[in-house]
């Protein structure tokens, strides 16, 4: 049966959960709509479209230490990094939700990405159903939509003077209490609909694209920024470094793109994919092509933000839409 | 204000001359406070800003860069160029916040040993009277 | 004839003649309002460019990419200020290039699928409205207005106490996702390694993290002092909204006042860092 909390109750229910433990939440930066630690509840925005960033940098930070090496009586010491605390993350779309099942294949797979997996098991995932569709998104061509509860622990829905709850899991039951709710009396709004991508067949086209000038002509406009990278919520590169401080040695990731320029470069200094139309391909492919070969689904959810925020607008929309209309080769 | 406060003071002091004045100090027996790190460098114009930057990031309370005094550079004319460069760096990082006394440059010469003493006293005691710089944000920490 | 048709019009006989190999303009992005970049290789594709307010992109920055090949490109006034940049770095060779030069009115704040309304500050106190430097002029040349204070933003921020620019910078690295678009956009950013990804030393290092964020974001900034051409490509292209104009307008404001100079006006004269006075007096070391 579906439940129902006030507004009110909400917002009481969001500052329990500021206290219990770390709350995330959209938040207003500048002009800007961001996932950020709330410190008053007054802060958290509910009624937005969708953030600038996508919120994977709270499962998967843009830097993060993975371990300590100390000396220690003569020998060498390795102090895994540990995450402490559990955190709530309240507001995520179902696109970006989905996102986070597409992390959960490379970085649970066996062997499990540790800290990862850490981050995943204190983590508590609080949706935001959409009610209007950005005019970028595209989620339901992408295998998500506005009412997908994907990965999700509890999904709240907007409708008037409150919101209809629908707890997902034994983790979103337990968090709910009973109290705050009662029987929902409004029916579910309508979802709205997105725009369809031609994403049937894409994979096999795919394929077939991969030689040819169009990718170059594609990158001719790409300034290799990582700005799509950034922004999505399934790409999931990263770089490692070691930090070294008077005998302690520090093992630190931060995020990398494919399209940075020199992503692949290799010992002696040789980059098998300096050229720019390979860099691109590479972009597609791994999202349209390797990625499902691999794991099963399209690497894109349909959130849009590449396409918002690309500064050449570089379109996936428009990518697929090209492959889909390229004959097979000669 | 805490009067225990010793700050701490990067000093990229060119070879030819500022080395050689701070060398002279020491022969000629004269004190200045030991809150400088002397880093050798061939010339004044050596000094990348970002080495003052990084010096910055990485918690100097101030930054000092001496060199040979304008038409004595050894290498004819580096000091020219070192002094443009900190001419505009100087109120670029005021503008970010980090207040004007924390950088200097001066020319120091090789027989400077008593000015070579006096500008890291003024510097010191400038910098004891600005207080440490604010806590450098850890690194790693989420956002 | 519109601008547009201009436009056309010449990479169209450029391209029909072979005089180049490509043009780089304009054409309509996807969201049906703003412009894009766009190459031209065949004639055919000529009727593809466009110019309007939405023109934003500094194309200059694409001449990098094709050193030694013919090209001619559509420049807005600062854009030829960036070719005058990079002829004067030695970066591009004059004789590949053919310059369509457009008469610019300003451009927009660039707003994915909406139409922007605000013009972008740099063209709010804009100078220069007709390009430095052309083959192909586009439009009327204008007469320059004289702007009383071209830096109002700049001065507002000088006015601020330490502590509050201090906040204010350290809200603004903190964001920074290190993603390089403002390098990558910027068309004086063209190290073939940038002191940012240098690995031995390592001066900037990988962390995503405030003080990493604000040496690099110092740096690149202090990197195009006496370079910076203004054409705002950094901010527009931030999609963290992080205000670089605030810190390059300050240096293109003290490079004036110290130096006067302005970078790109001209090919030839040597940029501030690299030439001296003797005698100047510049308020430090004296």
């Amino acid at each position: 049966m579906r439940q129902f909390i006030s507004k009110q109750n909400l917002i009481s229910w969001l500052r329990q959960q500021m206290e219990a433990r770390q709350l995330v939440a959209p938040t207003q930066v500048d002009d800007l709509i961001l996932f950020r630690r709330i410190d008053r509840v007054d802060d958290v925005i509910l009624q937005f479209q969708n953030t600038a960033t996508s919120p994977k940098e709270w499962l998967f930070p843009k830097t993060e230490t993975l371990f300590h090496v100390e000396r220690k009586d003569g020998k060498a010491e390795l102090i895994p990094a540990e995450i402490d605390g559990e955190t709530v993350i309240f507001g995520l779309r179902p696109c970006d939700a989905r996102g986070i099942t597409m992390l959960d294949l490379p970085y649970l797979a066996d062997p499990a990405d540790t800290l990862y997996r850490q981050h995943r098991q204190k983590t508590v995932l609080v949706g935001l159903s959409c009610l209007t569709a950005c005019p970028e998104c595209f989620c339901e061509s992408m295998g998500s939509g506005p009412e997908d509860t994907a990965a999700l622990d509890i999904m709240f829905t907007e409708v008037r003077d409150g919101y209809l709850v629908q707890a997902i899991t034994e983790k979103g039951r337990s968090l709910m209490p009973q109290a705050l709710l009662s029987p929902a009396e409004t029916v579910k709004p309508p979802a709205p609909e997105t725009a369809p991508v031609p994403s049937e067949g894409i994979t096999a086209k795919m394929r077939q694209a991969f030689d040819g000038p169009y990718w170059g002509r594609v990158a001719d406009r790409c300034i290799h920024c990582n700005v799509c990278a950034y922004v999505c919520p399934t790409c999931y590169c990263f770089d490692v470094r070691d930090y070294t401080n008077k005998g302690s040695v520090e093992r630190v990731r931060s995020w990398e793109s494919c399209q940075s320029p020199g992503f692949t470069k290799i010992a002696g200094g040789h980059d098998p994919r300096a050229n720019k139309g390979a860099r691109m391909r590479q972009r597609f492919s791994h999202k349209l092509l390797y990625f499902p070969e691999q794991f099963g689904p399209l690497h894109c959810v349909g959130c849009g933000r590449c396409v918002r925020a690309c500064p050449v607008n570089i379109d996936i929309r428009e990518i697929m839409q090209d492959v889909q209309r390229m004959g097979a080769p000669k | 204000m805490a009067i225990d406060f010793e700050p701490r003071i990067v000093g990229f002091l060119c070879n030819w001359c500022s080395y050689a004045g701070a060398d002279m100090a020491g022969t000629a027996r004269i004190c200045y406070p030991s809150n400088i790190r002397v880093i050798r460098v061939p010339c004044s114009a050596r000094i990348d800003p970002l080495l003052v930057v990084k010096a910055f990031q990485l918690g100097a309370d101030g930054v000092l860069v001496a060199g040979c005094h304008p038409g004595d550079c050894h290498y004819t004319e580096g000091n020219y160029y070192s002094r443009r460069r900190f001419a505009l760096l100087y109120p670029f990082l005021e503008y970010l916040g980090i207040e004007k006394g924390r950088l200097r440059l001066e020319w120091v010469s090789a027989s400077e040993g008593r000015k070579f003493s006096h500008v890291v006293s003024s510097f010191t005691e400038g910098l004891v009277s600005l207080g440490p710089r604010e806590k450098v944000p850890a690194e790693g920490a989420l956002p | 004839m519109s601008q547009t048709a201009q436009i056309r019009q010449a990479a169209r006989e450029l391209l029909q003649g072979k005089a180049v190999e490509c043009v780089i303009g304009y054409e309509r992005g996807t969201d049906g309002v703003n412009a894009r970049p766009f190459f031209a290789y065949e004639a055919a594709e000529a009727d593809r460019l466009i110019f309007d307010q939405t023109c934003t992109h500094d194309l200059a920055k694409y001449l990098l990419n094709r050193k030694g090949k013919s090209t001619a490109i559509v420049v807005k006034p600062c854009d030829s200020r960036a070719i005058n940049l990079l002829l004067n770095e030695s970066q591009i060779q004059r004789d590949k290039l053919h310059i369509i030069g457009v008469v610019c009115p300003g451009v927009v704040e660039r707003r994915w699928g909406t139409p922007g309304a605000k013009q972008l500050n740099a063209c709010q106190v804009c100078q220069q409205h007709t390009p430095v430097v052309y083959d192909t002029l586009v439009g009327q040349p204008v007469s320059e207005p004289a702007v009383a204070d071209p830096y109002p933003d700049v001065a507002g921020m000088e006015a601020k106490p330490a502590d509050e620019r201090r906040t204010f910078w350290e809200e603004q690295f903190s964001r920074c996702l290190r993603c390089y678009a403002c390098r990558q956009a910027c068309p004086g950013c063209y190290c073939p390694e940038c002191f940012a990804e240098r690995l031995d030393p390592l001066w900037v290092g990988i962390r995503i993290a405030p003080g990493e964020n604000e040496v690099w974001n110092t740096m690149r900034a202090f990197h195009l002092a006496g370079r910076c051409i203004g054409c705002y490509q950094c901010e527009q292209v931030c999609p963290v909204n992080i205000r670089l104009s605030l810190l390059n307008r300050k240096l293109e404001k003290d490079v004036l006042g110290m130096f006067h100079f302005q970078a790109g006006m001209d090919a030839e004269s040597p940029p501030p860092f690299s030439t001296y006075q003797k005698d100047e007096k510049l308020g430090i070391g004296e």
